[in-house]
């Protein structure tokens, strides 16, 4: 029987799909994966299979995790009484949404760029006998289909097993099913709204300013929306806590939140629509998912019209040249910290190449959004800890602020070093340096120096000396900087190639070990460190003691450089894995 | 003087160019002949050092370009057949980053990246990024990084592809007139017409062996045909063309 109507089904959509809309339709769809954009980001293209696997493990490691948290058994045990399910799962309610905005938002927002039909599309297509309106229609279809499936991968696992993971041992199949619709009818929206908004910005945006200031200021815009996921994640476990006391709050300002709008939604599906608060949330959250799914519909339309048919005068009038300011005269610096010409040329090539290629820059932003959520989270750690007295003397959260941030920062750049940047451009480096005389530390060096230190130094000295006085203000940015630079030693212990112009490097067996060895270096850096630094601030003799610590580091790495082979010291262009010998 | 003695190379066991034999002396240029596959790209990449050849070596005033592969390329200009650059540094970034990478004093760098620039007319486009250059704009910006060191050896790898006629006619007198400074010029196309007027000398390549080689005029006689196009048409083609080109009309008007 069902092969049979798979069989019929079959028939009748094989002939279908190879008309013109559905092949425009997967055309579209495809290269949302697959490149687009006139970035020619094409080298951080993947497999549709390992992005839908990405994007869902978040859903199902939650979930998993949260047996435990639900088991019968634990709950006996820590002598829970009744029940309720409803309420009991409010928190990580909470948290499947903003998970589920976050992860559907970040995809949008990594898209970004393919979502809108561009010049390729444009050449391409437009020549062939197809109406704009199918192409208009295409494309809308293709978002619509993209935003299904992204929310349906993303809340996949969340939508099967949180539901029995709550309420799997009641023995009761009507309250299971309420509970999983809704769940499910809460996720899905929400990670709608969020595809949307996003959507809706990116077509605003596009809309109203002319193309080459649209893609100027892009990248900035995506930084805040990243920011502002990131916030949304950091600030979960907070948020839950206000939840917990919603009934005695007035006014509380998490309803600007709008995973909490769509809390209301699950309540109210729940059998909790009587009470105002979520009344209100859920009248909050229907009308964002109006306004959003309406804007993005018009915002589309409206730049379908503006950028995408005119794309060809757009071609006449250029692009806006670069702008030639320099913070420092670059005579003056290049003298200084860069030595000889093919060191200028690499740092500068560099520094150009982190601002200006956006799959760099994505990366580089990624990290340094992350290093300001975690040091706005010590901030509010410390005002939770001691809201009077928390810029009167030092604290370790406040002390590590500094340290988070450049941990952040130099960890990003160190993993855009590793992605190249059109790697058949790299001949020019490849016939013009030296490999035996090029040493590329000392530049990886400079170029993290000055991203980390350059901005982090004056601002933690000035800060520190308004709030603490010139004394603690000199020995906490020494002993910050002194350890961001034995750090960045320690990143760069066996570098050897001039950042971009390498092939990626081979998943190798190590790899895994190396991100616990980044998350213990994080903790290192950014719990243990600080603390220590109050520690020794307590007497200025104490301070004395960082120095044995960085020299030894800092010796240490001299001593295992030394021991190195020359030939693993030699300039390379292709990561060779040892397997593939 | 640029010299090629036995070039071979292997792709693994699959054989690229065998016994390439040539020298060029300053002044003179070699046009570099042959379709596709037959092995041009690999001759160019091995006579910039880029790739080690399997045998034979390339040497220059005699001495084999492998042993002192720095000291060789401070004389070379090239340009390559794809205009691979990287698009988001403007055409002034990229040419001050080969200018910095080939040691060039920064004085005189400038200076001669702002007359390349006005004389190729991209002196106003030169802070915007190249991902909006044209394709001819780009080509150009690969002539002026392979001439601004003023080199000894030019390698020129279809130094034409994209550039609109006022910018071929002046490149082709370019050659001319660098040939008669003295320069040594290796010059790869398949622009026949080009190669014709502007190479004292010829090479023609056909799965990755000399099949002919000479002057134009030693060529054409050997050949017995007026034209380079005939000749290379006689030698490297063993299909009739005319043949061909009826036979895609036809399916072209095929119902």
């Amino acid at each position: 029987m069902i092969a049979r109507v798979r069989q019929s089904f079959l028939a009748g959509w094989e002939p279908y799909s190879r008309r013109p809309f559905p092949t425009l339709l997967r055309v579209f769809i495809g290269r949302v994966f697959h490149g687009g954009g006139d970035s020619g980001a094409s080298e951080m293209d993947v497999a549709l299979g390992v992005v839908l696997i990405l994007l869902a493990m978040p859903g199902v490691l939650v979930s998993l995790l949260l047996f435990e948290k639900y088991g019968s058994l634990i709950r006996w045990m820590r002598g829970d009484g009744v029940f309720d399910p409803f309420t009991a799962a409010i928190p990580d309610e909470y948290f499947f949404i903003v998970l589920s905005m976050v992860v559907t938002g970040a995809a949008a927002v990594w898209r970004w760029d393919a979502l809108f039909l561009d010049r390729r599309d444009y050449s391409n297509i437009v020549p062939l006998p197809i109406s704009l309106r199918r192409i208009f229609l295409g494309n809308l279809c293709a978002i619509l289909f993209l935003a299904g499936a992204l929310t349906l991968d993303v809340n996949a696992a969340s939508l099967v097993l949180f539901p029995v993971v709550v309420v799997g041992s009641q023995d009761s199949l009507s309250l299971l099913i309420r509970f999983g619709v809704g769940h499910a009818a809460t996720v899905i929206l929400a990670s709608v709204f969020s595809f949307f908004a996003v959507f809706g910005v990116i077509g605003l945006l596009m809309a109203i300013l002319p193309y080459s200031l649209f893609r100027r200021i892009s990248l900035y815009v995506r930084f805040l929306i990243a920011l502002f996921f990131l916030a949304l994640l950091a600030t979960n476990f907070a948020v839950t806590s206000f939840l917990a006391q919603l009934t005695r709050i007035s006014k509380p300002a998490v309803t600007m939140l709008p995973p909490v709008w769509f809390l209301g939604i699950g309540q109210t599906l729940w059998g909790n629509g009587h009470n105002p608060f979520f009344a209100a949330m859920t009248r909050s959250a229907l009308l964002a998912l109006g306004i959003s799914l309406a804007v993005a519909v018009l915002s589309y339309a409206l730049s379908f019209r503006r950028s995408f048919i005119r794309l060809p005068e757009t071609a006449e009038v250029g692009p806006l040249p670069r702008s030639q300011f320099h913070l420092l005269p670059s005579n003056l610096f290049d003298r200084i910290i860069l030595r000889d010409a093919p060191q200028r040329a690499c740092f500068h090539f560099i520094t150009r190449t982190l601002l200006r290629s956006e799959a760099h820059l994505q990366i580089a932003s990624a990290f340094v959004a992350m290093g300001l959520v975690v040091s706005a989270q010590s901030v509010a750690s410390a005002f939770h800890a001691n809201a009077a007295d928390m810029l009167r003397s030092p604290s370790e959260d406040i002390l590590a602020i500094p340290f988070i941030l450049s941990f952040c920062i130099v960890v990003g750049i160190r993993l855009a070093f590793e992605v190249p940047s059109d790697l058949r451009a790299n001949w020019v480096f490849a016939l013009w340096i030296d490999p035996n005389t090029l040493q590329t530390r000392p530049i990886a060096r400079k170029v993290l120096l000055t991203f980390s230190l350059a901005p982090l130094v004056p601002i933690c000295f000035v800060l520190s000396a308004i709030f603490w006085g010139f004394g603690v203000a000199f020995l906490h940015t020494a002993i910050f900087a002194a350890c961001t630079f034995a750090f960045v030693e320690l990143l760069l212990l066996r570098f050897r190639k001039i950042p971009f112009t390498c092939s990626y490097p081979p998943f190798q067996s190590h790899s895994a070990l190396l991100f616990v060895a980044y998350l213990f270096g994080f903790m290192i850096f950014t719990v243990y460190l600080p603390e220590f630094e109050l520690w020794a601030l307590a007497d200025p003799w104490r301070v004395s003691l960082f120095v044995p610590l960085v020299a030894v580091i800092l010796l240490s790495v001299q001593q295992y450089r030394k021991q190195m082979l020359d030939m693993d010291k030699h300039l390379i262009f292709e990561e060779i894995s040892a397997s593939g010998f | 003087m640029l010299e090629a003695r036995g070039l071979t190379k292997y792709y693994g066991s699959v054989l690229a160019v065998q016994s390439i034999d040539f020298s060029l002396e300053p002044g003179q240029v070699l046009g570099y002949l042959g379709p596709n596959g037959s092995g041009k790209s690999t001759t160019v990449k091995m006579l910039i050092g880029l790739l080690e050849p399997s045998s034979g070596q390339v040497l220059f005033h005699g001495k084999n370009i492998q042993s002192d592969l720095v000291a060789y390329r401070k004389h070379l200009g090239y340009v390559p057949e794809e205009a691979n650059l990287y698009p988001y540094l403007t055409g002034y970034e990229y040419l001050e980053l080969v200018g910095t990478l080939r040691g060039m004093p920064q004085q005189r760098m400038k200076a001669k990246i702002d007359s390349f620039l006005e004389l190729f007319s991209l002196f106003p486009h030169r802070h915007v990024a190249l991902s909006s250059y044209s394709k001819g704009m780009r080509q150009r910006i690969l002539l002026i990084s392979a001439l601004m060191d003023n080199p000894d050896v030019l390698i020129l790898d279809e130094p034409l592809s994209g550039l609109d006629v006022t910018s071929a006619l002046i490149f082709k007198n370019l050659i001319q007139s660098l040939s008669a400074k003295g320069k040594t010029i290796f010059y790869c196309s398949h622009v026949l017409e080009v190669v014709e007027k502007v190479c004292s000398r010829l090479l023609i390549l056909r799965k990755g062996q000399v099949i002919a080689s000479g002057t134009t005029e030693e060529v054409r006689q050997r050949i017995g045909q007026t034209s380079l196009e005939n000749i290379f048409l006689y030698l490297v083609e063993d299909r009739d063309v005319a043949q061909i080109a009826n036979d895609i009309v036809d399916v072209v008007v095929s119902p």
